[in-house]
């Protein structure tokens, strides 16, 4: 991170630098910072594709109110430094096992200096998942972690965090799992537990919330990681993108730039693809959204949207052949799965078919929705632009025309889709791209902290500034050379605004479509 | 002959005539007269992907694993005495998670490949968990075949091939050994249950036969250690 102490900061608590009272009810062309929800750049039409505003909220909201339920209880340093050291003496005790990929030696300095490790452990201390090294070798320190669970819980406490030496050590408790994170980086504790919720759902996405309590209500002391052999590799890429994905961090979705004509035919193709049980139709280009046509009054919310994302990008499995597989989306509904029916356009094709159904035996109407939507497509000289818009999936920040500008998140608030441009030369590491999101995410907290969020932060460092502003209508975030001054970021807003408005219709899907 | 379903066109199984018209379908890519579904079937990391794969596209996937996920769908055409014979063929996902998937497509299956890994015992256990499970949820007179994969590793085998042979002999069903990595009787195996389904569909009452166990016989002698074409 950049230091410190050279970094200066001015938030505004109230908007003055917006004019808040010029509230539009068209979609203007020059749209100002103060505009309501819904008339952003990026809005989508009559009704949004996801579930939106406050989203972020709604992501931690439940966490918060477990631990508020509890007394509120957050353990100090001089608490806990006890219970962490006999954590890490127990971690030289452990003895390394047998060969894996993961393997990696737990008692060794290397695996401690992780940035990020994340330990999953059912409430028996089981565990279930350990982001570096393995299970078995950790199976004593996750019951130690346990074990703080629980010491803290007989008082009718909950645990929260402890923070020590440098550490942050998170817990989210979420019956008959117990997950843990535990991070060097600077990410707020909020942060990293939604983080941690993010993983869990993972987890209930592979076998839902039902079939979990089941399990451990039989069984208590059950080895869950027979149930979710093979998927590990589906976590490890959970949280390699939530250090990278800035969709992870806005709560949101991005497209794939194309011209409106073009989507509205893929669209309307897939819409006219459906069968009884199909509930959504999801195309993608990467980790692009192209389109997506949903059954009237079903909203798809973007972490589920991002489960799928994940599963879909962390398989080459699917990259043959048509995949047919169960999923369950945990914010539309814990108890049950869905079938989805996955398989790319073309063999060597970017674009991906997400067919999602309700019935497990619908594999065959599934394939036939997939043939019809293809066969319409091909004839369409859409499809041709849709290849072709493929070829430049981003945009560069030089299109937009503002000097000094480096790089910018903006997210409608009310279609919960997100754009960005392409990393500058800059940013090509990616080291740097993580610094950059770490940079980001540093904002967002600010902007989103529980009791004292800003609407607008101004921060200057010696490698960047940046400016993040939140209205009701929309989140966005600025990076700038660090020659840039506050007026110039300031003024950079309406531009930016302005020409989001005028390319809105390329960079978001301001007609979704249901069947 | 028998009343069993095959997926020859709509029109057939609609019409529920017992007597076989071959009709030249067209998909979008390949014609075929006939078509046939076939399931792999096995513990996870076995090679069932890999086994798919070096039939389909004679390749060999090497490198890390990577686990199915779900089922997954795929077609190949066959030529079986100067008739086409598409296989339509189901990779199933070995783990635990996707029994209740599979257990779904097994009654549209008309034959199920059953591997083993020859270098890991507990598969080679689990294979009659796998066949009680086959004939709760199977058709009855699915053509099965069991395989023992990964021939080429020989240093590390675990499973003696006379053991496969001895548990194949036990349900009546013919075994080999394969590897997916050299392409050793790979090719024949799906030869052979193409072959068998064939005969099966358009066999006439006086027919012989078709005796699948002596035609892998003779072919897997002929074969050696390389494939068949």
């Amino acid at each position: 991170m950049d230091g410190e102490g050279q970094r200066a900061t001015v938030a505004w608590e109230t908007g003055t630098l917006a004019p808040v009272d010029r509230l539009r009810t068209e979609r203007a062309d020059s749209p100002t910072p103060g505009l309501v929800e819904g008339t952003e750049p990026g809005a989508g039409g009559k009704s949004a594709m996801f579930v939106h505003a406050q989203s972020f909220e709604d992501l931690t909201a439940e966490a918060e109110e477990e631990a508020l339920r509890g007394a509120e209880l957050d353990k100090s340093e001089e608490d806990c430094t006890e219970e962490l050291k006999a954590l890490e003496e127990q971690h030289n005790n452990d003895f390394s096992s047998d060969g894996r990929a993961k393997e990696e030696d737990v008692s060794s300095e290397a695996w401690r200096s992780h940035r990020k490790h994340v330990f999953v452990l059912s409430e028996a201390g089981k565990p279930i998942y350990t982001r570096y090294g393995t299970e078995e070798a950790l199976s004593s320190t996750m019951g130690v972690m346990m074990a703080l669970v629980s010491f803290v819980e007989a008082e009718k406490n909950i645990i929260r965090s402890i923070h020590a030496d440098g550490c942050k050590v998170v817990f989210l408790t979420k019956s008959p799992l117990v997950l843990v994170g535990v991070s060097r980086t600077c990410q707020s504790d909020r942060e990293l537990l939604r983080e941690l919720q993010y993983i869990y759902y993972q987890i209930v996405s592979l076998l839902t919330l039902t079939q979990l309590n089941h399990i451990f209500q039989h069984k208590q002391n059950y080895d869950l990681r027979r149930l979710l052999a093979g998927s590990e590799y589906l976590t490890d890429n959970l949280l390699r993108r939530l250090d990278r994905d800035p969709g992870l961090l806005l709560s949101a979705v991005t497209c794939l730039p194309l011209a409106s004509s073009a989507r509205d035919v893929v669209s309307s193709s897939l819409q006219a693809a459906k069968a009884k049980s199909l509930v959504f139709s999801i195309l993608l280009a990467g980790d692009r959204l192209v389109t997506l046509v949903r059954k009237k009054d079903q909203v798809l919310h973007h972490m589920d949207l991002h489960l799928v994302f994940n599963l879909v990008g962390s398989s080459s499995s699917f990259r043959e052949g048509e995949g047919w597989t169960p999923i369950c989306l945990p914010k539309f509904n814990t108890a049950g799965f869905f079938h989805a029916h996955i398989s790319y356009l073309e063999p060597a094709s970017e674009l991906c078919l997400i067919l999602v159904s309700t019935d497990r035996e619908d594999f065959f109407n599934m394939s036939d929705c997939k043939r019809r939507f293809l066969e319409r497509l091909s004839k369409r000289s859409a499809y041709q632009t849709l290849k072709d818009a493929l070829k430049c999936p981003s945009y560069s920040v030089a299109q937009v025309g503002i000097p000094e500008l480096r790089h910018f998140l903006y997210k409608s608030k009310s279609s919960g889709l997100y754009t960005s441009p392409e990393f500058p030369v800059v940013y090509e590491s990616d080291e740097e791209q993580e610094r950059l999101m770490g940079l980001y995410q540093d904002l967002h907290s600010c902007l989103h902290h529980p009791t004292r969020p800003l609407r607008s932060f101004y921060r200057c460092s010696e490698t960047e500034n940046l400016l993040a502003w939140v209205t009701s209508g929309f989140e966005l975030y600025l990076c700038f050379s660090p020659l840039a001054t506050k007026a110039l970021a300031v003024s950079a807003v309406n531009k930016l605004l302005k020409w989001i408005r005028k390319e809105e219709d390329r960079l978001f899907i301001l007609s979704p479509l249901t069947y | 002959m028998s009343s069993r379903k095959t997926s020859l066109t709509d029109k057939q199984t609609k019409n529920g005539t017992s007597k076989y018209v071959l009709e030249r379908c067209a998909s979008i890519n390949e014609y075929y007269d006939i078509a046939f579904k076939v399931m792999l079937l096995g513990d996870s990391a076995v090679g069932k992907t890999c086994v798919l794969v070096r039939f389909k596209d004679g390749a060999f996937l090497g490198g890390n694993f990577i686990a199915t996920v779900g089922i997954d769908f795929r077609n190949k055409v066959v030529d079986v005495d100067n008739l086409k014979v598409k296989l339509q063929i189901w990779d199933t996902a070995g783990q635990e998670r996707f029994r209740s998937v599979t257990h779904a497509y097994y009654r549209d299956a008309q034959a199920l490949l059953l591997l083993y890994d020859i270098t890991s015992k507990p598969s080679f256990d689990n294979i009659r968990a796998w066949l009680t499970e086959i004939h709760e949820y199977a058709q009855k007179d699915v053509v099965i075949m069991l395989l023992g994969n990964k021939a080429d590793m020989a240093a590390e085998r675990v499973v003696k091939t006379e053991e496969g042979e001895k548990l194949a002999k036990e349900y009546g069903v013919p075994f080999m050994e394969t590897s997916a990595k050299t392409g050793v009787n790979v090719e024949l195996a799906f030869h052979a249950i193409a072959r068998e389904l064939k005969h099966r569909a358009t066999q006439q009452p006086n027919d012989p036969k078709f005796q699948i166990h002596d035609y892998i016989e003779s072919q897997k002698q002929k074969s050696g250690c390389c494939s068949l074409v």
